[in-house]
């Protein structure tokens, strides 16, 4: 019989072939983008899948200024941080009354939020874009960012609920009789206490935020998030794509150097939703 | 004036009786244990005293004013909770000192609190650590420390040894005894072991039911208890409760054996279903003698534990103290009539 170590080697081996796939079709677009933003356009008709010949930086400049990139990007900015912001302040607060006082109809409300976690954004646009438009938040970014909170705070209250509900009682009893009252017990005590699920939070959050299209593009008419006006990047009979390239990194950016931060954060919350959720 | 006073004291969850008309006295400085099976009620009379259980009816009165509906940190008493509740993001210190944050003392006189009390508790070394840093009895220190900076009326223990290995429980057992003579403060402690309660309290509660079944002092309880529930729970190794049958007003047959009790106030129905109890530590001295086969022998070195039987449905353990029985030996024990405890078939208590 075969030794189990020697055995384990094999189906690891074995195992690397998918891992090494999976890791260079992640990888390949990557490397598309990033190979093709530093060719000039010439370069790409010429050639679109070998290596960048004619090195430039252009792309990135007329990206950013001419293509009105930088003004998009702090629009992005603005709004990716006020929703997420306002996105963990909510659910905090939310996942801390749900998952530990008792009111009536607690369960119920648990079950709605829920619910609407199972509703696909497409499903509810018309009467979403009625509401903003009724409230006259149509083309603002407070606008944007109210929608942002909506749509995600239902996952967010969730998580924060799962993470409350597994810590132990007594600490918001001990906080209690310490003297706290409800909002203190939830500054002092489980704000602190729910960092890591709200660092998780924050960063899966930021990055649906970043990456939406749809919703943005509903919202915000003529002011325009990064991942719209690279979608406006593309020409209705051409398209520049060493121009598009840039514009990919460039709001790509911003993500990379959040996860090359949070990286160690990032797997441990993946780790603790998957416990605790 | 009483500390606290509870006064027909009822808590429900939904149709489930918990606690069902407690009515209780305790005053100031003094020490009181409720004891009791798991399920007794008497954790939840705990935080119904600190607020943190709504009571359905009744009234709970702290040094004079009525707290029924006050909020935990309006009553003037602090908790030590069984898993400690430490806020694990504070360092000791801060932990400590929370309360006094929360009340907006300023930051000079809180040093000032959390160093006496961490002075008292010889944990000063400590103050700068997280909880999970400390070990389980030092843990318990900081708990019982946070309680002692806030200066409480009332000091509540609920469980707090129970997460601790025999050795420390009993070293903890011993300091919250110095603690309680050194602050002289009024504390009410819950624990389901007899000995805890024996050896801390001023006066015990024995809970079953959500109903007290006996309060008074340790010694109390042990020599003059209520009923056979009290009987049989406070002491250890457990009271002996056997059942009998009445033969006359005085007398009574156990087995095959008829005994008469000369100091018996109250009369017996000949006929009359009893349940008799003995201690197995009054066992060994005068009074009417039997055989017994010995089935199984703890021994503890100073003493002995002798398990046997009477007859069938009759097992005794007997106290041997300086003698050495092996198993299968035939002894000899003294049934002594002024040791022996009657109840009736409720078990209450004939005396």
């Amino acid at each position: 019989m075969a030794n189990p170590r020697g055995r384990e080697r094999r189906i690891l081996r074995l195992l690397s072939v998918p891992m090494a796939l999976l890791a260079l079709s992640c990888v390949y677009p990557v490397y598309f983008a990033v190979n093709n933003a530093l060719k000039t356009n010439r370069n790409y008709i010429m050639d679109r899948f070998g290596l960048v010949t004619d090195l430039t930086f252009d792309n990135f400049v007329q990206a950013w200024t001419r293509s009105n990139l930088d003004t998009y990007f702090v629009n992005s900015v603005l709004v990716t941080g006020g929703a997420v912001l306002l996105l963990l302040l909510v659910s905090s607060l939310a996942g801390f009354a749900l998952a530990l006082l008792r009111f009536p109809a607690r369960r119920l409300v648990f079950v709605v939020i829920l619910a609407s976690l199972m509703i696909p954004v497409q499903v509810v646009l018309v009467p979403f874009y009625q509401t903003i438009i009724g409230l006259g938040l149509l083309n603002t970014r407070i606008g944007l960012i109210l929608s942002y909170t909506a749509f995600f705070l239902p996952f967010s209250v969730y998580l924060m609920t799962a993470f409350y509900a597994g810590l132990p009682r007594e600490l918001m009893e001990a906080a209690r009789i310490d003297g706290a009252r409800l909002l203190q017990v939830w500054w002092f005590v489980m704000l602190p206490m729910g960092r890591p699920a709200l660092i998780t939070l924050g960063i899966l959050n930021t990055l649906y935020c970043w990456n939406d299209v749809l919703i943005s593009l509903l919202v915000l008419q003529d002011k325009r998030t990064m991942m719209v006006g690279i979608a406006a990047l593309r020409g209705e009979y051409t398209t520049n794509v060493p121009l598009l390239a840039a514009g990919i990194v460039l709001a790509a950016a911003p993500i990379v150097v959040l996860y090359l931060v949070f990286q160690r954060q990032i797997v441990a919350g993946i780790a603790t939703g998957a416990v605790k959720g | 004036m009483a500390d606290l006073i509870l006064n027909d004291v009822r808590k429900s969850f939904g149709s489930t009786d918990v606690i069902r008309g407690v009515d209780l006295t305790i005053e100031p400085g003094e020490f009181v244990v409720f004891v009791g099976p798991s399920g007794c009620g008497k954790s939840t009379l705990l935080r119904m005293i600190a607020g943190l259980e709504e009571v359905t009816s009744g009234t709970v009165t702290i040094a004079g004013t009525d707290v029924t509906e006050a909020e935990p940190y309006d009553r003037g008493i602090a908790m030590v909770f069984q898993s400690y509740a430490l806020y694990p993001h504070m360092t000791v210190a801060e932990n400590m000192g929370f309360a006094l944050r929360l009340a907006r003392v300023p930051v000079p006189e809180r040093r000032r609190a959390v160093e006496e009390a961490a002075r008292i508790l010889q944990i000063e070394p400590l103050l700068d650590r997280k909880p999970a840093q400390l070990s389980g009895g030092q843990r318990q220190r900081v708990a019982i420390g946070r309680a002692i900076v806030r200066k409480p009326r009332v000091f509540l223990f609920d469980e707090p040894l129970s997460n601790l290995d025999a050795e420390l429980r009993v070293q903890t057992r011993i300091e919250i005894a110095r603690l309680h003579a050194a602050l002289g403060a009024t504390m009410i402690y819950v624990t389901h072991d007899q000995t805890e309660a024996m050896t801390l309290a001023d006066r015990i509660v024995v809970l079953r039911g959500g109903v007290v079944e006996q309060v008074g002092r340790p010694t109390d309880l042990y020599d003059d208890p209520d009923n056979a529930f009290v009987a049989g729970f406070i002491g250890s190794p457990r009271m002996n409760l056997l059942p009998a049958r009445a033969t006359g007003p005085q007398s009574l047959r156990l087995g095959t054996l008829d005994l008469t009790l000369p100091q018996l106030e109250s009369r017996l129905t000949a006929g009359q279903a009893l349940t008799l109890g003995v201690r197995p530590e009054h066992l060994q001295d005068a009074g009417q003698r039997i055989e017994m086969t010995v089935d199984v022998v703890e021994q503890l070195g100073s003493t002995a534990f002798v398990h046997g039987a009477l007859g069938p449905d009759l097992p005794l353990v007997v106290e041997a103290r300086g003698s050495r029985p092996a198993m299968g030996d035939r002894i000899t024990i003294a049934l002594d009539p002024a040791r022996l405890y009657l109840f009736d078939n409720d078990g209450q208590r004939l005396r």
